[in-house]
C-alpha cells in the first residue's frame, strides 16, 4: 500500500520532469520568426548567406526537430545544459554563475520576509480589531498595492542617490581588489537594497496568509484549553495556535518560490544585480535559445525540488497527512 | 605574551604604513565608464556582440589599417601611407615600423595579408570581403591588397572596420567562435585586455607601454553596468555615461561636460510595396505628404531631435545630398495625390469600389541598438494618416517578430529604424536593394522597380573617382527621396555626460565610429589629453604622464580590510597562545 504510493509519486515526477523538459526544448523554438536573423535584429550587419549557415549548423538547427531533442536529453543526462554561440561560454558556466546571486537574494529575502511576516502576522491576529493590526493591515495593503519595482526605484532614489549610503548597481565594485570582510562588507552594501526591496514586496503575501488562517485558528477549541491551562501567552500564540495556523503558508512556499524567481527578475534588472532573473530577460531579448531553455530547464527543476522538499517536510510540520489517506 | 602582542602591533602598523604608502605612488589614471546593458560580449573581433557597443568594446584592443576622428578625413591609424593603384586595382598600405602585439612580437604586413585570408575563410559580420581577391605581403610594412571588383567604400568599411589579427595566434585557430582563450584578447591596440566578467558586466582594459602613437594617458579604462548610468554618474562611481534629454541641464548645472550625438540613427516607416496601393509611387509620396515629422520630433522625442532627410542619409552626413526632394506637411496636398488615384472622400475615409482605404500598421518598441524603449510614434502615425482618410489598424508586436513580418513581406506599413546613416554613403545601398549573397535585413526595402535608382547605387559602390561618385550618391537620394522605398521619419539626439575633472575629452567620431557607431567612444581621446587635441600625438603622450591623480579614492577601505584580517589573525593567535600558558 504504502509502497505502491510511492512508486505513484515518484512517476508522477518523473513524468512531469519529462514534459516540463519538453515544453523547454520546444518552447523557445516556436517563437516566431528566425532564431539566427533574430540574433541580428537591430543591429547594421547585413547577415551574408556564408555565416548564416555557419550559424545554423552550430546551433544545430539544421537537423530535423526530434533529432535536436534526443541531443538535447543526452547532454542534459551528462549535465550539459548547451553552448551560448551570443556569449560565447557554456550554458551551464553561466547559469552556475549568476544562480548563488539569485539564491542568495531569494532565500535571504525569504527568510526574512516569511519571518516578520509570521511575527507580524500572529501578533496582529491577536490583537484583531485593535489600534495596531488595524494599522498594520492599512500599512500591509499598501505595501502590497505598490508593485516591487517601484519601491525598488523610491529606495535606489532615497538610499542610493540621496543619502549615498548604497551602491547603485551590481552586487560588488568591480574591480576593487576588495579582499576578506571588506569583500563581504562591499558584497552586503551592495545586497542591502534589491533585498529589501524583495522582502518588503513579500512581506505582505506572508502576513495576510498568516493573519486570516490565524484568525480562523484562535477561535478553535484547543486554543481555549491552552488557554485554560494557564499557558504564558506567547506560548499560546506562536507553540499552539501558530504552529497550526502556519500549515496553509508551507503548502505555499512552492507555488511562491516559482513566482520570487520571476519576481527577481525587474528588481535584478533595476539594480543590475547579475543574477538569473537578469539573464532570463537577456537571454529572451538576444533570442539565445540553448541560454533559454538552460535556464528553463534549471529554474523547473529547482521549483521541482522545493516541492519534493516541502512535500517531504510537510509531514513534520503536520503528521495528520501521514494518515489521511 | 607581550612581546608577541607587541611584535604583532608594530607589524600591523608597518603592513598599514605600507599599504598606504604604496597607494600613493602607484597613482593610476583610471576611467569608469558606465552603461545600461553591461555584457557585449567578449572583447575579441569573433566574440563582441554584433552591435556598436561590442565593437566599441573590442576596438580598444584591437587597431584597424586606419581610423577615424572628429575631422572628415580618413587618419592613419597601423598604416602610415596608403595608395590606390587603379590600373591594378589594388590597395597599397604601408604599416607603421613600431607597431607591437600585446605578447611582443611585432606587427607586420604578414598579419594583415593573413587577417584578410582569414575573414575570407571564416566570415566576421562586420566586414564582407566579397570584393576582395587577396591580399599579399610585399616586404616587412608593405601590404598590397588585390580587389576583384573596384570597391569605393574600401577604405571605411574594409580599412577603418577591420581588426587586425596576429597570425601567430590565430593561424591554429579553426573555429574562431569557440576560441575563448587568451590568445583572442592579443591586438595592437593602445589597450590590453585584463579581464571580462559577463556576469557582472563589466570588462577591464590597462594601458598598453609600448603602443605606437604612445602610451595613453588612461592606465586603466573599465566599463561597468548600472541600472540607472545617471544615478552612476552623479554619486562618482562612473566618469562617462549616457544621460537622458532631460537631464541634460541638470547634469551641466552640476559641472558635468554633456555631449549631444550627431543624427546617425533614423526612425523609418518599411511600405510593402509589394501590395496595393504602397506599390505606387503617387500613394507614397502622399503618405510623405500626409506625415508632419515635426509633430513626432516634438511629441515622440520632446524635441530632443531632428526631422529626417527623406533620402536616408542623415542631413548631417558628409554624404547628404543638397537638394533632396522634401515632403512639408500638406494633408490637403495629400488628399489631391490619393484622389487622383480614384479614391473617393466619404465621411472623412477615402473609398475605392465601396471599399474604405485601410492599412495595418506594424508597431514595436524598437530603439538604438537593438534596444526596447517604448513606442510613442504609431499613434501619432495613426492620427496623422487618418487624418487624411486613411484607416488605420495598429498592431503591437515584438520587434524581432516584426522584424520577420517584413522579412517575409507580411505586412503593410511598420515602424522600424536603423542607424549608420552618418558614415560612408554605401548603406543606401544596404538599405535598398537586397544585397546579394546577403540574407533579407528588415531594414532593407529590397526596392527593385527603378532602373536608374539601381545604376546609380552600382556606381556608389563601385565608382573609384570620388567626384563622380559623389554625384551618383547625390542623385540616388534624389530618387529614393522621389520614390520612397521606405519613409524616414526623424533622427532622435543622444546625449552623453562626463565629468571634465577626469581629463579626458570624449567626441563623436564624424561619420561615426568605423562603419559608423553613433557612441562618442573612440579610443583617440583615450590617447591624447584635452587641452592639446589637434596637436601631434607623440608630443602629448610624454605630457600625459604628469596629469595623473591618484587612483585610490578611498584608502580607507582596502586599509581597513587588512586591519581585519591581521586583527582575526591577531585574536586566534592570541588565543592560542594562552592556552599554552
Amino acid at each position: 500500500m504504502m509502497r505502491s504510493r510511492k512508486v505513484k509519486i515518484v512517476t508522477v515526477y518523473l513524468l512531469t520532469i519529462f514534459f516540463l523538459l519538453f515544453f523547454n526544448f520546444l518552447l523557445p523554438r516556436l517563437l516566431p520568426g528566425d532564431a539566427i536573423l533574430a540574433m541580428y535584429s537591430g543591429s547594421e550587419i547585413l547577415v551574408t548567406e556564408e555565416m548564416y549557415s555557419e550559424l545554423v549548423k552550430l546551433h544545430g538547427l539544421d537537423r530535423p526537430l526530434h533529432e535536436q531533442f534526443i541531443t538535447y536529453l543526452i547532454q542534459l543526462a551528462h549535465g550539459d545544459l548547451g553552448y551560448s554561440y551570443i556569449a560565447h561560454a557554456s550554458t551551464t558556466d553561466l547559469i552556475m554563475n549568476a544562480l548563488p546571486w539569485t539564491l542568495l537574494l531569494v532565500f535571504t529575502s525569504f527568510i526574512l520576509s516569511a519571518a516578520s511576516g509570521i511575527v507580524l502576522g500572529v501578533e496582529s491576529s491577536w490583537r484583531r480589531g485593535g489600534r495596531i493590526d488595524k494599522l498594520l493591515l492599512v500599512f500591509m495593503l499598501l505595501i502590497d498595492g505598490i508593485p516591487s519595482i517601484a519601491i525598488g526605484i523610491l529606495f535606489l532614489t532615497i538610499f542610493s542617490l540621496y543619502c549615498g549610503w548604497f551602491p547603485t548597481a551590481g552586487a560588488v565594485t568591480p574591480y576593487s581588489n576588495l579582499v576578506g570582510l571588506a569583500y563581504l562588507w562591499d558584497m552586503l552594501l551592495h545586497l542591502a537594497l534589491p533585498l529589501a526591496t524583495l522582502t518588503l514586496s513579500q512581506i505582505p503575501g506572508d502576513y495576510l496568509l498568516i493573519r486570516n488562517s490565524m484568525v480562523l485558528t484562535i477561535c478553535e477549541p484547543f486554543v481555549l484549553t491552552a488557554r485554560a491551562k494557564g499557558l504564558k501567552k506567547y506560548k499560546i500564540k506562536y507553540f499552539h495556535a501558530a504552529r497550526n495556523a502556519i500549515l496553509p503558508f508551507f503548502t505555499r512556499i512552492g507555488i511562491r518560490l516559482a513566482y520570487v524567481i520571476t519576481g527577481v527578475l525587474f528588481i535584478e534588472t533595476i539594480f543590475a544585480y547579475p543574477g538569473l532573473g537578469l539573464l532570463t530577460y537577456e537571454a529572451i531579448s538576444n533570442r539565445d535559445l540553448p541560454l533559454m531553455q538552460g535556464i528553463l530547464t534549471v529554474s523547473v527543476l529547482l521549483v521541482l525540488l522545493i516541492n519534493i522538499l516541502i512535500d517531504l517536510l510537510y509531514k513534520k510540520i503536520d503528521p495528520r497527512v501521514e494518515y489521511a489517506y | 605574551m607581550t612581546g608577541i602582542k607587541q611584535k604583532l602591533i608594530l607589524s600591523l602598523i608597518i603592513c598599514l604604513c605600507m599599504f598606504s604608502s604604496t597607494a600613493g605612488a602607484v597613482a593610476e589614471k583610471e576611467i569608469r565608464i558606465s552603461d545600461k546593458t553591461g555584457d557585449w560580449g567578449h572583447p575579441s573581433p569573433y566574440l563582441a556582440y554584433s552591435r556598436g557597443p561590442g565593437y566599441i568594446r573590442m576596438h580598444f584592443i584591437f587597431d584597424t589599417l586606419v581610423w577615424k576622428n572628429e575631422t572628415p578625413d580618413i587618419m592613419p591609424l597601423l598604416a602610415e601611407e596608403w595608395e590606390y593603384i587603379s590600373e591594378e586595382n589594388t590597395y597599397v598600405f604601408n604599416l607603421v615600423k613600431n607597431a607591437k602585439w600585446h605578447d611582443g612580437e611585432p606587427v607586420t604586413a604578414r598579419d594583415v595579408a593573413f587577417t584578410i585570408e582569414y575573414m575570407k575563410e571564416h566570415p566576421y559580420g562586420w566586414v564582407v570581403l566579397n570584393s576582395v581577391d587577396r591580399a599579399e605581403a610585399i616586404d616587412e610594412h608593405t601590404v598590397k591588397i588585390y580587389m576583384s571588383n573596384p570597391y569605393a567604400p574600401f577604405m571605411e568599411d574594409i580599412g577603418g572596420t577591420m581588426p587586425i589579427l596576429p597570425e601567430h595566434i590565430w593561424k591554429d585557430v579553426e573555429n574562431p567562435m569557440d576560441y575563448v582563450e587568451p590568445g583572442a584578447f592579443i591586438g595592437s591596440g593602445p589597450f590590453k585586455y585584463i579581464d571580462f566578467n559577463k556576469e557582472h558586466g563589466t570588462y577591464q582594459y590597462e594601458a598598453f607601454d609600448e603602443y605606437y602613437l604612445g602610451k595613453p594617458f588612461v592606465d586603466s579604462l573599465i566599463f561597468v553596468k548600472n541600472g540607472d548610468t545617471q544615478m552612476a554618474l552623479q554619486r562618482g562611481e562612473a566618469d562617462f555615461a549616457p544621460i537622458t534629454p532631460e537631464m541634460v541641464e541638470t547634469f551641466r548645472e552640476d559641472g558635468f561636460t554633456v555631449i549631444a550625438g550627431p543624427h546617425y540613427w533614423n526612425k523609418k516607416l518599411m511600405i510593402n510595396h509589394n501590395k496595393e496601393p504602397l506599390d505606387n509611387i503617387v500613394f507614397r509620396q502622399a503618405l510623405a505628404y500626409a506625415i508632419d515629422q515635426d509633430e513626432f520630433v516634438d511629441k515622440s522625442l520632446r524635441g530632443h531631435g531632428k526631422a529626417a532627410s527623406y533620402g536616408l542619409i542623415s542631413s548631417e552626413s558628409l554624404w547628404a545630398g543638397p537638394d533632396v526632394p522634401d515632403y512639408p506637411y500638406d494633408p490637403d496636398r495629400a488628399k489631391e495625390l490619393i484622389t487622383s488615384l480614384g479614391y473617393e472622400w466619404k465621411n472623412n475615409i477615402f473609398t475605392k469600389n465601396g471599399e474604405p482605404l485601410k492599412l495595418d500598421v506594424l508597431r514595436s518598441m524598437i530603439g538604438i541598438g537593438g534596444q526596447t524603449i517604448p513606442d510613442r510614434d504609431s499613434e501619432i502615425l495613426k492620427n496623422q494618416l487618418e487624418k487624411v482618410g486613411i484607416q488605420i489598424n495598429l498592431i503591437s508586436l515584438e520587434p524581432k517578430i516584426v522584424d520577420n513580418k517584413v522579412i517575409n513581406w507580411e505586412f503593410e506599413l511598420a515602424i522600424s529604424g536603423h542607424g549608420g546613416i552618418g558614415g560612408d554613403p554605401k548603406i543606401l545601398y544596404d538599405m535598398t536593394v537586397q544585397v546579394p549573397e546577403t540574407k533579407a535585413s528588415p531594414n532593407t526595402a529590397r526596392y527593385n522597380k527603378s532602373e536608374e535608382l539601381n545604376r546609380l547605387l552600382d556606381d556608389l559602390i563601385h565608382e573609384m573617382d570620388p567626384a563622380k561618385r559623389r554625384e551618383a550618391v547625390f542623385e540616388a537620394q534624389n530618387i529614393y527621396a522621389r520614390e520612397l522605398p521606405a519613409i524616414s521619419l526623424y533622427y532622435p539626439t543622444g546625449y552623453y555626460a562626463y565629468d571634465p575633472d577626469a581629463g579626458v575629452e570624449w567626441f563623436y567620431t564624424v561619420g561615426g565610429v568605423s562603419k559608423g557607431i553613433p557612441i562618442p567612444q573612440n579610443k583617440l581621446a583615450l590617447i591624447r589629453p584635452n587641452a592639446q587635441k589637434s596637436a601631434d600625438m607623440e608630443e602629448i603622450s610624454e605630457t600625459a604622464m604628469q596629469t595623473e591623480k591618484p587612483a585610490s579614492k578611498t584608502p580607507i577601505t582596502p586599509s581597513s580590510a587588512v586591519f581585519a584580517i591581521l586583527s582575526a589573525f591577531y585574536i586566534k593567535r592570541s588565543k592560542r597562545s594562552g592556552r599554552i600558558i
